[in-house]
């Protein structure tokens, strides 16, 4: 008999469809019957669900499984004889659409075995963690748990109607953005006093993961072809285990764990779930939206279960404070922790890198000609050190050549100094003085009246660096002590008026008159640009720009140069006497690049109001610097 | 580094040193400097302080003389027991030695009078 045109069709399909296979494969069909069933145009990629082909084929005959190949559009039924595998070809081959939108039907073949999966669906090996108690609660208590769900209630947005279901919360609210709770915003309703006989029936099951009552009910309402996105309850949120009780309907729960594995778990109807350990930590659980799932029969053969109307009870235990897991992979109190301290050490590192090369040790460099640079005591410091009361005792911090020192005032006055050769320069001149960090003071506690840093913490590379020497000046004062802070403003001229930083420019002078300082704008290629150029000067930290100075700032954290000026007598400092010539012309003398930060107006204020057991007593603007006042309570 | 400036210093900020006070003295060079005395900055001094550690310390490098080891109640009028305070804690100077942190034994170098209380990254 000759074949019809829609024969010869599924013949061209089958054809195509087997040399497909082999390819990919290496598996062979076969003309003879198998139990194996290859379908064509039917698969992962198509959208195939599996229990739609299974109950496709069920009517044939028993299915052992149905294998599914990531990213191809064919797939596989194994049935359990090879008769009803014929039985099933004959019906369905060239003729039955899967679904009645399809374009055409289904094509089959029968294949000499099956391909293996990497990972298969395994119904037998649950998550380590995961207990399962079947029929944990009686008809009668499912129907009374059900009906004390007052979804009327929760019209607001405690009882919304999510995508793909219902959901009403009791104890706390599961934020959805978040996916966490708002630990400190308990919501009026409780849990259920209808709950509270689970916990009794835990107790006498003798299972005891109970360390306390659960805080947090959330309930879910699934119709048929619902579900809810695969997660893992957020580690910091709750504490283990979760529990989740099943009722209305059964329902499959697909467990998946990062190296690949899924493992779907049968919830019966009137079940109890408890997610404990490596389950609750380690592995996510979903439910796939449909209307029926394929589980295993008590032969082992597949079948599928038609969906009702579910609604879950997950209760949950409230976590204070992080989770300290063992389980990091998924654990957001894990992930904070370490990728915190990861960034901070490594943003600590490079602050640290730049302030020892751009900072200590360009003034251990320019030590001398800085001292003779800096005699003349700026009058509002001053007067704030004539402030402090007789038999003060007063810290320098960051004391350079200790300008603010001997003014016969009787204090008992400590300098310190990161730079060895500034130190020397106040011990010479009669001081006290010590080498230190201004980030760690090696200063007991309570010991000052008052403390000075005078341009000191503009120099430290983070904002957590400048706090820090704060708190340490506030650690060291008694209460009632003083701190004077000087940094430099970004912003060099106020009212119209220039600070003498400028001002040392005769050019600038001149431009005064007019009222304005006129900024040269920065090019782009950093050529002609009087205020900026492209910093050549520091390999390590390239991206910084350079300050020119005596002109406003352009940049918040850049290098200023120091130069000694032409014609000067220079006390050379000994390391860099070998790169320097006396003969040399002015533009050949060495320029020293130290890092800035320079602050903005307000910023000083809010890096003080950040520091404990102080107040903010003045605060004001100085010749170019922002200043504050700040008060140990 | 006078003793007065010794009574302040700790060695706290050394990584797992909870206290580090007092710093011990390992004195090589010492200076007697005279100094204006003031009985009244003296007085005010005296209550900042830590007398045990002030009487240690210059116990240790043989300069406690005839202070007494506490403070008695009266020494408000007590002039020569002023200036006996004065002299320690301002008048005496070690220029060359080491602090030593109590707890780590680190060691803190003092070259011409200036402690080097400088750590290193490891140490923070």
């Amino acid at each position: 008999m000759a074949e019809n045109k829609y024969e010869r069709k599924a013949r061209r399909k089958q054809t195509k469809a087997k040399h497909i296979l082999f390819q990919d494969t290496g598996i062979s069909c076969s003309d003879e019957p198998t139990k194996y069933v290859m379908v064509a145009n039917a698969g992962l990629v198509t959208g195939l669900q599996q229990e739609q082909l299974l109950e496709l084929c069920l009517p044939y005959g028993g299915v052992d499984g149905i294998v599914m190949l990531p990213g191809k559009s064919y797939c596989f039924i194994i049935f359990k004889d090879i008769l009803y595998a014929s039985k099933a070809y004959a019906a369905i081959h060239g003729k039955i659409k899967l679904t009645p939108n399809d374009s055409g039907p289904l094509y089959l073949a029968y294949a000499e075995k099956v391909p293996e999966l990497s990972h298969s669906w395994n119904y037998d090996q649950k998550p380590p963690g995961l207990i399962l108690l079947e029929e944990f609660v009686t008809e009668d208590e499912e129907k009374s748990l059900l009906n004390c769900i007052d979804w009327k209630t929760s019209a607001s947005h405690l009882g919304q109607t999510l995508k793909h279901r219902r959901v009403k919360h009791y104890g706390y609210e599961f934020q959805y953005d978040t996916n966490n709770v708002d630990k400190e915003c308990p919501l009026s309703e409780n849990i259920p006093s209808e709950c509270n006989f689970l916990w009794d029936r835990l107790k006498d099951k003798n299972i005891s993961v109970l360390s306390s009552f659960p805080t947090q009910l959330t309930v879910n309402h699934y119709q048929p072809g619902q579900g809810i996105p695969s997660h893992v309850d957020t580690h910091s949120a709750f504490k283990d285990p979760i529990l989740s009780l099943s009722l209305g309907s059964s329902i499959v729960m697909e467990f998946r764990h990062q190296d690949g594995r899924v493992s779907p778990v049968i919830l019966p109807q009137r079940s109890l779930l408890i997610m404990s350990e490596e389950a609750r930590y380690a592995w996510s659980h979903g439910i796939t939206p449909r209307k029926m799932d394929v589980i295993p029969t008590k032969n082992g053969d597949l079948t599928v279960q038609q969906r009702g109307d579910r609604t879950s009870f997950t209760f949950r235990f409230i976590r204070k404070g992080e989770c300290n897991c063992v389980y990091h992979d998924l654990c957001d109190s894990y992930k904070k922790k370490y990728k915190k301290s990861e960034a901070d050490t490594n943003c600590d590192a490079v602050a640290a890198k730049l302030e020892s090369l751009h900072v200590h040790e360009v003034y251990e460099e320019i030590a001398s000609h800085f001292s003779e640079t800096r005699h003349k005591p700026w009058p509002n410091v001053l007067s704030f050190v004539q402030s402090l009361p007789f038999g003060s005792v007063l810290v320098d911090v960051g004391c350079g050549n200790c300008k603010y020192f001997g003014n016969k005032m009787g204090h008992f006055e400590i300098g310190c100094d990161h730079s060895v050769s500034l130190a020397k320069v106040c011990h010479d001149r009669g001081f006290e003085v010590f080498n230190c960090n201004c980030l760690s003071l090696p200063l007991k506690s309570g010991i000052a009246d008052g403390c000075l840093s005078i341009a000191v913490i503009h120099h430290l590379a983070t904002k957590e660096r400048r706090l820090q020497a704060v708190e340490e000046m506030v650690r060291i004062l008694q209460p009632g002590g003083k701190a004077l802070i000087y940094v430099w403003a970004k912003d060099q001229q106020r009212h119209n008026t220039q600070s003498s930083y400028l001002k040392q420019d005769r050019k600038n002078r001149k431009k005064d008159c007019d009222g304005e300082l006129k900024c040269v704008p920065q090019h782009a290629d950093g050529s002609k640009s009087r205020n900026t150029i492209l910093n050549k000067v520091s390999s390590q930290f390239p991206s910084l720009p350079v300050h020119t100075n005596r002109t406003q700032f352009q940049h918040q954290d850049l290098l200023v140069p120091w130069k000694r000026k032409p014609g000067q007598k220079i006390e050379l400092d000994n390391k860099t006497e070998g790169a320097l010539c006396l003969e040399n012309s002015s533009q050949e003398l060495p320029t020293f690049y130290r890092y800035y930060h320079v602050f903005e107006e307000g910023e000083l204020e809010l890096l003080c109001s950040c520091v404990k057991d102080s107040k903010v007593v003045q605060s004001y603007y100085d010749q170019g610097n922002w200043c504050i006042v700040l008060e140990r309570v | 580094m006078k003793l007065l400036t010794h009574n302040m210093l700790t060695s706290k900020c050394l990584k797992g040193v909870n206290v580090g006070y007092p710093l011990g003295i390992v004195a090589k060079d010492i200076k007697v400097l005279e100094t204006e005395f003031n009985s009244e900055f003296v007085l005010r001094i005296i209550p900042k302080l830590d007398w045990d550690t002030l009487w240690n310390a210059a116990d240790s490098i043989g300069h406690s003389g005839d202070l007494p080891r506490t403070l008695c109640d009266d020494y408000e009028n007590d002039v020569e027991f002023l200036k006996k305070a004065h002299h320690v804690l301002l008048e005496v100077e070690v220029i060359n030695g080491e602090l030593v942190c109590p707890e780590s034994g680190r060691k803190f170098a003092i070259n011409k009078g200036i402690p080097n209380m400088l750590l290193n990254e490891d140490e923070l």
